[in-house]
């Protein structure tokens, strides 16, 4: 079966062509297009597959990471939305939870109020209202009040129309009638309705992620129509899959209905990039890490599986987003970040960055300002001449001119200086890497870092051993990871109800009632997409708490079907989950049931685990000089003489002892004395990060 | 001690000092993570009404939660001055496995029912800190139900169970009788003590946590960094206030008290501020305020709220972190502010005077301050806040207390260049209102409406932040006590600008019953279908109206936040029946408004 992957993000286009059955794949990376990225991605599909001599029609399954929603919210550029709501409530979404983002600041702005994704003018109310605990109708819907309001919101040009009402995730047929008269009164208007998009309590949460929606609907629609149509008339003979942020892909229709389901996709197919490399080398706890130019994006593996983030916690340029996704922690860190000495004398490494144009110093494009890949040009780290392969060329003088300075502020020397560039940027990504593991009851000394993007291997084995992370594997492209991420995904749709009952009084008859409804809803989304049954699994789980907590955590329901003795035992997990994530439990307490969920999953072939092909026989043709780079042991910093590798030439089982330095064309691999690196039969690095002296030293402390 | 700690800290450097401080403050975020998760309470899950800081044995902050409200992080260092006075005075000694319970607000305690747990933490037998939280709790034992809304006490014992330093845990040994009089005297029990069994676990899990760092880098190095930090942040605070011109800046601030009161010295009351700037010293007198009111719980104590008001304005204006680097909040941002108060006034009362509800003075305090930072720092300031209010529901069912504690919220001045901010928690607080749909699914509540206050409006070249208006509705009988403020006086306008409007509390609007309650009620029974309407204040304008973009205007008019009459009226803006500007209209009018001023 032949697959595409095409991850388009600010700058580049990745494109990776795989042969399930030959268990190859080809890689090809293209320039991002503007402003309408599906042109080059199919140019260089076309490209790609030219030179593969495999026709596009022969290609069976396109996945594709695009960026467009998430730009659109960043930029504050989407459709002209307008909402209805239920009467009485027409600011739900204006004073969210009255919390200020910022607690020191008079000057601050909240982006809801100062970005309205509906402006108050089209914020319509209607007569309606339900109640809990099962929606009932305490209020019935006017249908004459709201197609005035739908008429109103035509008359003022609106564009897309989220339907919001309170309570509706238990009883959903008012949003869903409005829906209907939508289409009715303003059949071209794109519509959504909260229940459809996150159908779980908290209304400001829930609001805003339909009005989201809507906000991105219209436009993410007329992408994906303009890359259909162009992939058809380029000859393709399937549809396009998008990927989505719960880690799975939907169809192109979906990604058109609910764009808001897009908006985490290309950070998702990084952890599963990442999950796919773990699960080449056999690691079950693993921390993907992809930093690129302006941040380093962070993911936790455990035996369970990908972690995904609890729903409230998440959001996007500000806006909380209440939908299914990857627990993927972003911080501003990465090869561009920007080092510098604020007034108060505090030496600060990032958020700011270089980004890509002017870049760092030393691509001498015109940086001016001292950033980390600068600081690894002076410790030596990085070579003018191997830079990306060969493929730019970068200026040690430059990277010296800005770090001087800096050294001169910090009353350091520039070695000094560089080298306390590079530790507070991974002391930086170490704290957040901990309060993913650590704060969440795992250790990060079982946990293997799995590091990508262009800046991860550079940073890896330093940021591991602030952790005590003994094994940092780094992929044979560390570059195009994402692109081999979408490759190695299941159509995945999350269906997900809001309960609220308690284990004492469990109503078991409507679990199962609810969950077969769901089955069959997911089932029939999947059939809808041409998969058999023999390709559909059915994952369900529980939302548990506490009965007065106010966090969930997530408990998964035994396969079979559901009576006391599973009930009994998922209560159990609960309470053993409880003890692992806080260190407490509370085992007489009465459990809350909060969400009922449902994932189905259609299951879709496999990316080939091709076997690595070394372009040398014995280590030394892959080794390219020999010179001096700078690294702090113990405590003290010195020039340290260092070996640099070519990686295509590095045969498999060779033992490369740091320091050393690794080239290759998408990134740079650094080894600090004390570590020592392996390549396995895959073509991955794997370093052990602490010699066995130091491992067992260490082995005391976290 | 100090001195010796100067010495190491000109030592640290730069690098590990950064390292140091990203460990440290990742640690007081753990422990509010895991407080919010395990606690039970819907004020301190959903309302983040809790406080997680690392203490050192100087009684210094060295770093906080910094997610959570600003009004329990600030006083942590004060309650733990409080404790070690009180086991001084009793010759008690901190030991290993203890945890402390504190909530005296003569002994650093923001008011009664912040209950901090304090466990002190030990390296090598030595005592290196303490880890500590606070948390708003649902009820301490009050002669009413619910902790917010007792306006009526009349003396510190009427407010609640007093904690002064009480060893709930000796040793590692629970001090069983102290939690079963503690589960016999409080109401909603299982819920007080649920949170309070969460804020002990976080504090266990950041001694944890601090004692690995220590062992990790060294006791020396954590000493020396936290010193570093703190020199940081007093050099940044010193740097802004050195900018402003030395001299002395006089402000006045008014608040209801109790409207309905008689006496006239509970109503109607001031916080007078004199701010003086010397060099890199800002000095802060509140004499003038009115005395305290010894019988009513509105008095304010002066280091756990008076004081934390002043240090977090003061911030929030000077190292506003929208437009500076975040500055991390620890004991070095307190040492260039002085503050005093003369004892027995509002803003400094004796022992027994009640405390209980100081709140809302405690925002007028910061709203002074602000007021009188504005005539230095014109552009950093808003005009005047509005103030809120927080109602306790409560009920009985099966013999057992429900209680929900209801945060409404204020609005911000306009500002140079931005509208004030609409519906938010104000000024030393931050808090989060709760779901209605979380509300109505676990109370006897329901909530009628949610909205912005349209037509009232604090005009100006950037005009004041809209209030809310909500109104909660009883599905069976209960009860509910108010604790409020801002019904009289309205928020300041600024430079020409006009000023807010104030709150108001009505009891079953839009019925034959309708009653126009103040801001402060003590407990009074409601019948199922009563409903409680809150009118939060609209904040107070910047610059003159006169000035502020027509197009602004229209958008007001458009959004049906004002009338065409208010754009008329207040900006002089006039505004066609087709929603379009009149310009010749509009210039004509404000030319003629001008004159007549």
């Amino acid at each position: 079966m032949i697959l595409i992957g095409a991850d388009v993000g600010g700058t580049f286009t990745d494109i990776v062509l795989a042969d399930t059955e030959k268990k190859q794949f080809a890689i090809h990376k293209i320039p991002t297009t503007s402003p309408d990225p599906s042109v080059g991605m199919i140019q260089g599909m076309k490209e790609l597959c030219a030179r593969e001599g495999i026709p596009l029609e022969r290609v069976e399954h396109i996945f594709h990471g695009t960026t467009v929603a998430t730009n659109a919210v960043l930029e504050y550029k989407g459709a002209r939305t307008g909402m209805i709501t239920t009467k009485g409530y027409r600011d739900i979404i204006h004073i969210g939870r009255h919390q200020r983002p910022q607690n020191y600041s008079i000057m601050q702005d909240i982006p809801w109020q100062s970005r309205p994704l509906v402006r108050r003018r089209h914020r319509k109310v209607v007569t309606e209202r339900l109640i809990p605990p099962f929606g009932e109708v305490l209020t019935p819907l006017n249908e004459d009040e709201a197609r005035e309001q739908i008429r109103a919101l035509k008359r003022e040009g609106v564009e897309s129309i989220a339907v919001c009402f309170l309570f509706s995730y238990l009883n959903p047929t008012h949003e869903d009638r409005v829906r209907q008269l939508v289409e009715e009164e303003f059949p071209e208007a794109f519509v959504t309705t909260s229940a459809d998009v996150s159908p779980q309590f908290r209304e400001f949460e829930r609001f805003t992620t339909a009005c989201l929606n809507a906000f991105l609907g219209p436009k993410v629609r007329t992408y994906i129509h303009e890359l259909s149509r162009r992939l058809h008339e380029a000859g393709a003979s399937t549809g396009v899959h998008i990927m989505t942020s719960n880690g799975g892909v939907t169809t192109a229709r979906t990604a058109s209905e609910k764009p808001v389901f897009t908006l985490l996709s290309g950070p998702a197919a990084g952890v599963l990039g990442g999950d796919w490399i773990a699960r080449l080398t056999g690691r079950k706890n693993v921390i993907t890490f992809d930093v690129g130019g302006t941040s380093a994006d962070i993911g936790i593996i455990t035996p369970r599986g990908i972690v995904e983030a609890s729903a409230r916690d998440t959001k996007i340029a500000g806006y909380p987003v209440m939908i299914p996704m990857i627990d993927v922690h972003t911080i501003g860190a990465g090869g561009g970040s920007i080092a510098y000495v604020d007034p108060g004398g505090a030496f600060r490494v990032g958020p700011r960055s270089a980004g890509s144009m002017p870049g760092p110093a030393c691509y001498g494009q015109g940086g001016r300002e001292p950033t980390v890949t600068d600081a690894n040009v002076v410790l030596g780290r990085l070579d003018k001449d191997h830079f990306l392969g060969g493929a730019m060329t970068i200026y040690p003088e430059f990277a010296f001119q800005v770090i001087e300075p800096l050294a001169d502020q910090l009353a350091m020397n520039v070695h000094e200086a560089a080298e306390g560039v590079t530790t507070i940027l991974a002391s930086n990504m170490a704290n957040a890497i901990r309060s993913r593991t650590v704060q969440k009851g795992h250790d990060p000394r079982k946990f293997t870092l799995i590091a990508f993007g262009g800046a991860g291997p550079m940073m890896a084995v330093e940021v591991a051993r602030h952790l005590k992370i003994p094994e940092v594997v780094v992929p044979l492209y560390p570059g195009i990871t994402s692109a081999l991420g979408l490759l190695t995904t299941d159509l995945k749709y999350d269906f997900l109800r809001t309960e609220f009952m308690l284990s004492t009084q469990i109503h078991i008859d409507r679990l199962r009632r609810d969950i077969e409804e769901m089955e069959r809803a997911a089932r029939q989304q999947l059939h809808r997409d041409g998969i058999p049954d023999e390709r559909i699994r059915l994952v369900r789980s529980l939302d548990l708490r506490y009965l007065g907590q106010g966090y969930e955590l997530r408990i998964s329901i035994p396969q079979g079907p559901l009576d006391e003795t599973t009930l009994e035992a998922i209560w159990d997990d609960f309470h053993k989950r409880h003890h692992a994530e806080y260190g407490h439990s509370f085992p007489e307490n009465p459990i809350e049931v909060v969400n009922l969920r449902v994932t189905g999953i259609g299951v879709m072939p496999s990316l080939p685990h091709p076997r690595f092909h070394s372009r040398g026989g014995r280590l030394e043709e892959a080794w390219l000089k020999t010179a001096d780079t700078y690294f702090r042991v113990e405590g003290e910093l010195k020039a340290f003489r260092t070996e640099f590798f070519e990686r295509s030439r590095i045969p498999v089982g060779a033992i490369i002892v740091g320091p050393a330095v690794i080239f290759q064309k998408d990134s740079t691999t650094v080894l600090p004395p004390g570590s020592e690196a392996m390549v396995d039969e895959f073509g991955n690095i794997r370093i052990a990060t602490m010699k066995k002296r130091r491992h067992e030293e260490m082995e005391g402390a976290l | 001690m100090n001195s010796s700690v100067e010495r190491v800290s000109s030592r640290i450097d730069p690098v590990t000092a950064q390292v140091i401080w990203g460990a440290l403050e990742n640690i007081a975020i753990e422990m509010g993570h895991k407080l919010t998760r395990m606690s039970y309470s819907s004020i301190i899950r959903e309302s983040e009404d809790f406080g997680a800081a690392l203490i050192d044995v100087n009684c210094q902050q060295l770093c906080e939660s910094v997610f959570s409200t600003p009004l329990q992080l600030g006083p942590i260092s004060g309650y733990v001055r409080g404790i070690k006075k009180i086991l001084e005075m009793r010759g008690e000694t901190f030991n290993p496995g203890d945890v402390i319970i504190h909530n005296s607000p003569y002994y650093g305690a923001s008011h009664g029912p912040d209950v901090a747990f304090c466990v002190p933490v030990f390296h090598r037998d030595e005592l290196i800190g303490f880890s500590v939280t606070t948390a708003h709790h649902l009820d301490i034992g009050a002669h009413v139900p619910g902790s917010c809304g007792i306006v009526d006490a009349v003396d510190a014992y009427a407010e609640g169970l007093q904690f002064k330093a009480i060893k709930v845990y000796d040793r590692g040994v629970k001090n069983q009788p102290f939690w079963d009089f503690l589960a016999d005297n409080v109401r909603a029990a299982d819920m007080v003590i649920g949170d309070m069994e969460a804020q002990i676990a976080a504090c266990r899990i950041g001694a944890e946590r601090y004692i690995e760092l220590v062992k990790e880098y060294g006791m020396e190095a954590v000493l020396a960094s936290s010193e570093y930090l703190m020199n940081y942040s007093e050099t940044m605070l010193r740097r802004e206030i050195e900018k402003l011109p030395d001299g002395t800046y006089d402000a006045e601030g008014f608040f209801d008290g109790y409207l309905d009161s008689p006496d006239p010295t509970k109503k109607d009351l001031k916080i007078a501020v004199t701010l003086t700037i010397k060099g890199s010293d800002l000095y802060v007198d509140f004499t003038g305020s009115s005395p305290q009111v010894d019988d009513r719980p509105i008095n304010m104590p002066f280091e756990g709220t008076v004081c934390v008001a002043v240090y977090l304005i003061v911030r929030s204006i000077l190292l506003d972190t929208e437009d500076h680097d975040y500055v991390p909040q620890n004991h070095g941002l307190t040492r260039p502010i002085h503050i005093y108060a003369p004892s027995g006034s509002i803003c400094n009362p004796t022992f027994p005077a009640p405390t209980i509800a100081r709140f809302c003075p405690g925002n007028i305090v910061a709203d002074t301050v602000m007021r009188a930072l504005a005539q230095v720092a014109p552009k950093r300031v808003s005009a005047g806040v509005g103030n809120l209010k927080v109602i306790a529901y409560s009920g009985l069912v099966n013999e057992k207390y429900w209680v929900y504690m209801d945060i409404t919220e204020g609005a911000y001045g306009g500002r140079c260049g931005k509208d004030g901010l609409d519906c938010v928690d104000t000024l030393y607080a931050n808090t989060r209102n709760n779901p209605i749909e979380d509300i109505e699914s676990h109370y006897p509540l329901r909530v009628l409406r949610y909205e912005l206050r349209e037509n009232a409006c604090g005009a100006g070249k950037w005009r004041g932040g809209f209030g809310s208006i909500r109104d909660v509705m009883f599905t069976s009988d209960g009860r509910a006590s108010v604790e409020g403020d801002g019904h009289k006086f309205p928020p300041w306008g600024i430079f020409g600008g006009r000023p807010g409007v104030p709150g108001a509390l009505i009891l079953n609007p839009g019925t034959p019953n309708e009653k126009s309650l103040p801001s402060k009620i003590s407990d009074i029974r409601a019948k199922k279908g009563d409903t409680f309407r809150t009118v939060s204040a609209v904040g107070g304008g910047y610059g003159d109206p006169l000035e502020r973009d027509p197009h602004r205007v229209l958008d007001d008019v458009l959004d049906d936040l004002i009338s065409r009459e208010i754009a008329r009226n207040e900006y002089g803006v006039v505004i066609t029946e087709d929603f379009r500007i009149d310009e010749p209209a509009t210039e004509r009018l404000r030319a003629e408004l001008r004159t007549r001023r």
